[in-house]
């Protein structure tokens, strides 16, 4: 127990490298999932059939499949196959398309706690549907689907976890933990400080997003 | 992507791995064990969970904090994280006296004594959220249960065995049906410790030396891994909202969802399709 300090102290800057690793890799893939996912809802409640198909397709294939096999399919898979895929191109990519989908069935469930009048009233009015969709719909489905954005960020930072475990090897907190633990060999040490690592990011996450659901909750 | 690699992942040679030899039978195997270790895991989760939720739920706050703090430290680290973990951190004498104890009749994959880490994980990992999946089924249920019970000169002990237990657990079905999605899925990670599932059969096929002296494509072995386990998902995550859908219908409760779980969104988004 004596040696808990010390480890930390004299490890800092494998801890610190790791946890910005993983922090950065949650937040790109976090812009990712949220780009992708918007547009896949978006295609998840357009009015043509075959756009639905799409979008369910997208959503079934991505949220079923191991993030593990994704990687390997997005990173050796694809180099085998002539693209030079980079690891923190396929890490990101990965995580924020597996992401992606969850985050779709939420925004889509989102939309569909709006009420069809809202649509409805938006296309009297005028507005294209895709007009509708971003100036009416989209911002109250938002603010519906907070607490579940929350749950989804908090399971990404523990996803996150397996890209650097995995083949693509990138330098986050599990790695560099892993990395110090085969120097010292003070294997309870160094996991507890990498545990507490990742009770940060979960922790300020649940606050951040405790904070968003107060500030934007729909008072009817 | 381009033309040319489109045609890279459908041209027939590509495939023609999947008909030689047994490596089809190879990777039903591998993917096989992977099942096999989310039923062993979620069954004794269920288990771990069932106290991880009574000692929760316990009036004593000297059982019910600690066990607080037990569920919610271990359902906020990353499982790959827990994982390797404990293949450092088990004994090497907890592993031989798993492997003397292990049984003959079960699968071959559960005969190595690595498997003791990635069990363990998965039990640590799965059991505390399943006590928070059971918890949130008992507190679904009216308070009017446990005072009816208490009228009727229920001790605390058949109270929980005749009355809340019963109803509250049947209401978590669905949810732990969900989660069985996630744990699915969870068990390549197991592949990071060496132990030979369907990721690790799919590695060695892509290596030097199988597919008669060629490599298998990785692509392509690492996309039908993938179909194996959505055919699999994809019929759990019908079946759980199938058993949601009658349960809700039933009871006319519906659950609060334990936070901070992919599949526990999911599931709660399913509910919502037209």
């Amino acid at each position: 127990m004596s040696d808990l300090w010390g480890v930390l102290t004299e490890h800092l800057p494998e801890f610190s490298s790791g946890f910005f690793v993983t922090f950065r890799l949650v937040a790109i893939a976090f812009v990712i999932a949220m780009v992708v996912g918007t547009l896949i809802a978006a295609l998840r409640v357009a009015p043509l059939r075959w756009l639905n198909l799409v979008g369910a397709t997208y959503v079934e294939i991505f949220r079923n499949i191991p993030l593990l096999v994704l990687l390997f399919i997005a990173f050796a898979g694809l180099r085998r196959a002539g693209i030079p895929i980079s690891p923190w191109v396929a890490g990101t990519a990965s995580l924020g398309l597996y992401t992606a989908a969850y985050i779709a069935e939420a925004l889509r469930s989102g939309v569909f706690s709006v009420g069809s009048g809202q649509i409805d009233a938006a296309l009297s009015l005028g507005l294209t549907y895709p007009k509708a969709l971003r100036r009416i719909v989209l911002p109250q489905a938002f603010r519906s689907v907070i607490p579940a954005l929350g749950s989804l960020i908090i399971a990404m930072i523990k996803n996150s976890a397996i890209v650097g475990a995995s083949l693509l090897a990138l330098p986050d907190l599990l790695k560099e933990a892993r990395q110090v633990q085969s120097q010292t060999f003070e294997t309870n040490e160094v996991f507890f400080w990498a545990a507490v690592g990742y009770m940060l990011l979960t922790v300020s996450a649940t606050l951040i997003f405790r904070y968003l659901e107060s500030r934007f909750e729909i008072k009817r | 992507m381009s033309a040319a690699q489109l045609t890279y992942l459908f041209e027939p040679p590509n495939w023609e791995w999947v008909i030689t030899g047994n490596n089809f039978t190879f990777v039903l195997e591998g993917f096989l064990v992977n099942l096999q270790l989310a039923v062993i895991g979620i069954v004794l989760s269920l288990i771990f969970g069932l106290v991880l939720a009574l000692l929760r739920i316990s009036k004593l706050r000297l059982l019910s904090f600690p066990a607080g703090i037990w569920v919610d430290v271990w359902r906020n680290l990353p499982l790959i994280f827990i994982i390797l973990y404990l293949a450092l951190a088990v004994p090497s004498s907890w592993r031989q006296a798993y492997a003397d104890a292990i049984p003959d009749f079960l699968p071959d994959a559960l005969q190595n004594e690595l498997v003791l880490g990635a069990l363990l994980g998965l039990i640590l990992y799965n059991s505390a959220v399943l006590c928070e999946i059971m918890r949130s089924g008992i507190l679904s249920l009216d308070r009017g249960q446990h005072d009816a019970a208490a009228a009727l000169g229920l001790t605390y002990r058949q109270q929980m065995r005749f009355v809340i237990l019963p109803q509250g657990l049947r209401r978590m079905v669905p949810a732990t049906v969900s989660q069985l999605i996630t744990v699915n899925k969870d068990t390549t990670l197991v592949s990071i410790i060496a132990i030979q599932e369907v990721v690790r059969h799919g590695s060695s096929l892509t290596s030097a030396g199988f597919f008669g002296g060629v490599q298998a494509p990785i692509l392509q072995v690492f996309i039908m891994i993938g179909a194996f386990f959505v055919v699999v998902n994809l019929s759990l995550s019908r079946l759980s909202r199938r058993l949601e859908i009658r349960e809700r219908r039933r009871t006319g409760t519906t659950l609060k969802r334990v936070k901070g779980l992919e599949d526990q969104v999911a599931a709660e988004t399913d509910l919502t399709r037209p």
